[in-house]
């Protein structure tokens, strides 16, 4: 029987070569052949050297582990290794799929390789069905795609303004004029644009010329012509609600 | 203000009139309220002198109705309007106690900013290898991990952090850490100038700064990169300022994430305790990476000089 090859993946060499001095303790015979430090290297090396077992860290740059076990699932066996991952872990114990925690060692470490050691001879387990589960799951935990920084020339320099310090957006001909607390910016964003963009429920088009920021708006009132107003906090400006929008403020 | 919209011939006039009611207005209700706080004896005593200085002029009829009119407004809407008074005092204190309420919320929430359970067993896993490959490296990562848990968990955050110096050393801590676990793929400076470690710098700012250069700057690229950090005095027409840098050369910005509550909290507190002049500052550099500024008003030590 030849003998088995590993590849470890991690990020953190230190992890690589704990992991590869408990790994020769647990099992003398496994010769890990490569160390990859990031999820396309794995990938990389998985294909130049073929191995048995590949031992993927989750949280890599690049790609991650389970982005990686992905492309390798049915050319090798896949554990996972990870310091803390609350939801990766109830996961691998719901699909049977192989994890360690870091440090790995002791009797943790034998049983994975006992029963690495049963399957050597087998083709790899079908897991896709469980990685697309955990990677939709990542998917989903990611923001949602709507802009939350907003880039306007300041002099020489870039500043990055967070919607979060946004009082409200104004269009001003060519240029959208953004108001904060510490005072305002041009940008070259027009307000359409920034409509697309921005999340409809942290920003409020109340007028052709002006989305205002929810949680910002202090007080909705009527000034003499009957027009509601709305007043943002710490700010001096009023900012007209136009008729087709006067619906957003009904309840009040 | 309310005239603004009429005819453009009889705008001024109207002005005028309009500036003369408010003055007349204002005059009357600074009046009316020295009138309800004034003492009833001060009250009398005036009353007797204009009574006594206007009897030259035959003016003291007029005078005396005006004494009975305001004893009389005195008695009658004096108690309500003192009253308003006293309510308006009482709200402006209210304000304050919310202010300082909130300053405190967010101290909190800023102390509540936990250690992050990923740093920590990963931290402790490195530990565990370098007690066998390396153990004068283990037991430097060790002290490290000490001194940056002394300084971040709440119930040991001692007090006396709250210096720009302190602050520095608690970085200097996680960051040699997290060198011992990044190896090459971080590279750090730290260009503070001596005499700004005692400038007070509140706690666990400049630890967010890192924190999030690392973890959404650094971690995630591949060949890792390097972080600066700088602090430097200028003064200017608004007063004494210091300054604090920190900057990566790492992935840069994704426009559709959130800032999230660390930067968040930092913009709260400075608010909090300096108003207006404090500022976060963001910043694209045009060769890649982020940089994150904070400026706060500063007194320069005056003592610093003499101990050096």
């Amino acid at each position: 029987m030849k003998t088995p090859t590993a590849i470890i993946a991690d990020d953190e060499e230190p992890m690589r070569q704990l992991l590869r001095a408990r790994l020769h303790e647990a099992w003398p015979q496994l010769q890990v052949v490569a160390e990859a430090a990031n999820g396309v290297e794995a990938i990389a090396l998985t294909g130049l050297h073929q191995p048995d077992i590949v031992f993927l860290d989750i949280r890599m740059p690049g790609l991650s582990g389970i982005e990686a076990a992905r492309m390798l699932f049915n050319r090798c066996h896949i554990v996972f290794v990870t310091a803390y991952d609350q939801y990766a872990i109830e996961a691998f114990e719901q699909g049977a799929l192989d994890y360690l925690l870091k440090p790995a060692g002791g009797e943790r470490l034998k049983t994975t390789c006992e029963r690495l050691q049963a399957r050597l001879g087998k083709s790899p387990d079908n897991i896709e069905r469980q990685l697309t589960q955990l990677l939709a799951h990542t998917a989903q935990r990611k923001p949602q795609e709507y802009l939350k920084w907003i880039q306007a020339q300041v002099g020489t320099s870039l500043r990055m303004i967070s919607t979060r310090e946004v009082l409200f957006f104004r269009a001003d001909e060519k240029y959208t004029r953004v108001q904060t607390l510490e005072g305002e910016v041009l940008i070259r964003k027009t307000l359409k644009e920034l409509e697309d963009e921005l999340d409809p429920k942290e920003f409020w088009r109340i007028h052709r010329s002006t989305l205002v920021r929810v949680d910002a708006i202090a007080e909705v009132k009527r000034d003499l012509r009957g027009r509601q107003m709305v007043r943002v906090r710490n700010s001096e400006e009023e900012l007209e609600v136009s008729r087709g929008n006067t619906h957003l403020f009904q309840q009040m | 203000m309310a005239f603004s919209r009429t005819k453009k011939g009889t705008r001024s006039l109207f002005a005028f009139v309009g500036e003369v009611g408010d003055t007349a207005r204002t005059l009357w209700w600074n009046f009316f309220d020295w009138l309800a706080q004034v003492e009833w004896r001060k009250l009398a005593v005036i009353a007797l002198v204009a009574l006594m200085l206007s009897a030259p002029f035959r003016l003291g009829e007029s005078v005396a109705m005006f004494i009975v009119f305001s004893v009389g407004l005195k008695v009658l809407a004096g108690g309500k309007r003192r009253a308003e008074g006293e309510a308006r005092v009482a709200e402006q204190q209210a304000g304050t106690e919310t202010l300082e309420r909130r300053l405190v919320e967010a101290q909190m929430a800023a102390l509540q900013a936990q250690v992050e359970p990923h740093f920590l067993f990963n931290t402790l896993a490195l530990i565990g290898q370098l007690i066998e490959t390396d153990p004068p490296q283990a037991a430097k990562i060790h002290a490290h991990l000490i001194d940056y848990l002394r300084a971040t968990l709440p119930q040991m955050r001692a007090k006396g952090n709250g210096t720009l110096g302190r602050q520095i050393e608690l970085s200097r801590a996680y960051l040699a850490i997290m060198q011992a676990r990044m190896r090459e793929r971080l590279a750090v400076s730290i260009d503070v100038p001596p005499d700004l470690l005692s400038a007070s710098f509140p706690p666990m700012m400049l630890q967010t700064l890192i924190e999030n250069a690392i973890k959404h700057g650094l971690e995630p690229k591949v060949e890792g990169g390097r972080i600066d950090i700088r602090a430097s005095a200028s003064s200017t027409a608004a007063g004494n300022v210091l300054q604090i840098e920190v900057q990566d050369d790492g992935v840069g910005f994704d426009v559709h994430a959130g800032d999230g509550l660390g930067l968040t909290n930092i913009r709260e507190r400075l608010r909090l305790l300096y108003g207006s002049r404090a500022q976060l500052i963001i910043e694209a550099p045009l060769d890649g990476g982020a940089r994150a500024i904070i400026r706060m008003p500063f007194a320069p030590d005056i003592f610093a000089g003499s101990k050096l």
